[in-house]
């Protein structure tokens, strides 16, 4: 499954700082797959990007976070006040607009600014934005470091929220079915695994925090325990209703030019039955070394 | 004659494919399949992220 397993096709990450630039090395072909913002994969699609949504890469994993101090306590209290989202493109941004519209707040009482998800928590600690919306785990970060607090997470506001979703370029499906099977099969089983047990997770924040994120695998461990439901790795398959809704909120706020089918930007037939799949393995070996070295040294 | 036309036709299908793999596909890319293709290397996908969920 991957450069660390002995079969099956090997799949590289390419880490990449902002959205832009992973789109164009997914336009250009120089990465045939990768996680983007689902609106704007629709987007790309409306341009006619060959690109196509296969499944998604996780469930809710946002929230709307204000400062601690702050005298903000509901939606309504957001008026006035300056908001950070992580792109225009995002799912976020829609999010916003839908609270505002549940709200009957009108448009522009919010000022929303575009700001990279990195920079989130610290243009709330230095008071240049008074809340921002953005995915894990920029938004525990504010909360781990003591002067952020959640005002919602997603999955109280817009249950089964999406953020990013995975794309493949078109010419790779018609080309290599079979990658890209494995591909999503393998998201579908390390997903399952990481629902299913507290240990798993944390062996996962672990390794991805340390290879693969860069970033403190304390705070992964945090986004994926509290609460255990912040962010959800199950009910992965593109669902039409789910996209529909967020593509009708796109074209009302004119991030689409138009309607667009869903059947135009998303191949679902890469989608298994969960009981039909399983990764088979306990404990990730890298996460179990890291506690066994961790012992060690405390001895 | 027969034999001449034969070979010539050779050389130019030869020519055309190494020019296509030279400008379209590339020779490393080229190589990199057939080692795959032959069961020497794994094959491979790299997929794009952001660290954020």
């Amino acid at each position: 499954m991957t450069k660390h397993s002995d079969t099956g096709s090997i799949f590289r990450s390419q880490k990449f700082t902002d959205f832009p630039t992973v789109t164009e090395a997914l336009s250009a072909g120089r990465i045939g797959a990768a996680f983007i913002l689902a609106p704007l994969a629709m987007q790309l699609a409306e341009a006619g990007i060959p690109i196509r949504i296969v499944y998604l890469g996780h469930r809710d994993g946002t929230a709307i976070v204000v400062r601690k101090d702050s005298d903000i306590r509901d939606f309504g209290d957001l008026s006035g006040k300056i908001v950070a989202i992580p792109s225009r493109f995002a799912n976020q941004n829609i999010l916003i607009h839908k609270m505002m519209k549940t709200w009957n707040m009108p448009e522009g009482s919010i000022e929303l600014r575009e700001v990279p998800p990195p920079e989130h928590p610290t243009a709330l600690q230095e008071g240049s934005i008074d809340g921002y919306i953005v995915g894990e785990p920029f938004a525990a970060k504010a909360e781990v470091d003591g002067f952020g607090r959640v005002l919602y997470y997603t999955k109280d506001i817009w249950p089964e929220f999406i953020s990013c979703v995975l794309v493949v370029r078109e010419d790779l499906i018609d080309g290599n079915r079979e990658i890209v099977q494995e591909l999503v099969e393998g998201i579908a089983k390390s997903g399952k695994w990481l629902d299913e047990e507290h240990e798993h997770r944390m062996d996962a924040a672990e390794v991805a925090g340390k290879y693969y994120y860069f970033q403190d695998p304390e705070l992964l461990k945090f986004v994926l325990s509290k609460p255990v439901d912040r962010v959800k790795y199950t009910h992965l398959a593109p669902l039409k209703d789910d996209f529909d809704e967020i593509m009708e909120l796109a074209v009302e706020m004119g991030i689409l030019r138009g309607p667009i089918a869903f059947e135009e930007y998303v191949d679902d037939s890469f989608v298994k039955p969960l009981d039909q799949i399983d990764w088979g393995i306990d404990r990730l070996p890298a996460a179990v070394a890291a506690d066994g070295a961790r012992a060690g040294a405390s001895r | 004659m027969k034999r001449t036309v034969i070979l010539g036709a050779l050389l130019w299908t030869l020519l055309i494919t190494a020019a296509h793999v030279h400008l379209n596909v590339g020779w490393d890319r080229l190589a990199a399949q057939a080692r795959v293709f032959f069961g020497m290397d794994r094959e491979e996908l790299i997929v794009g992220f952001l660290p954020v969920t």
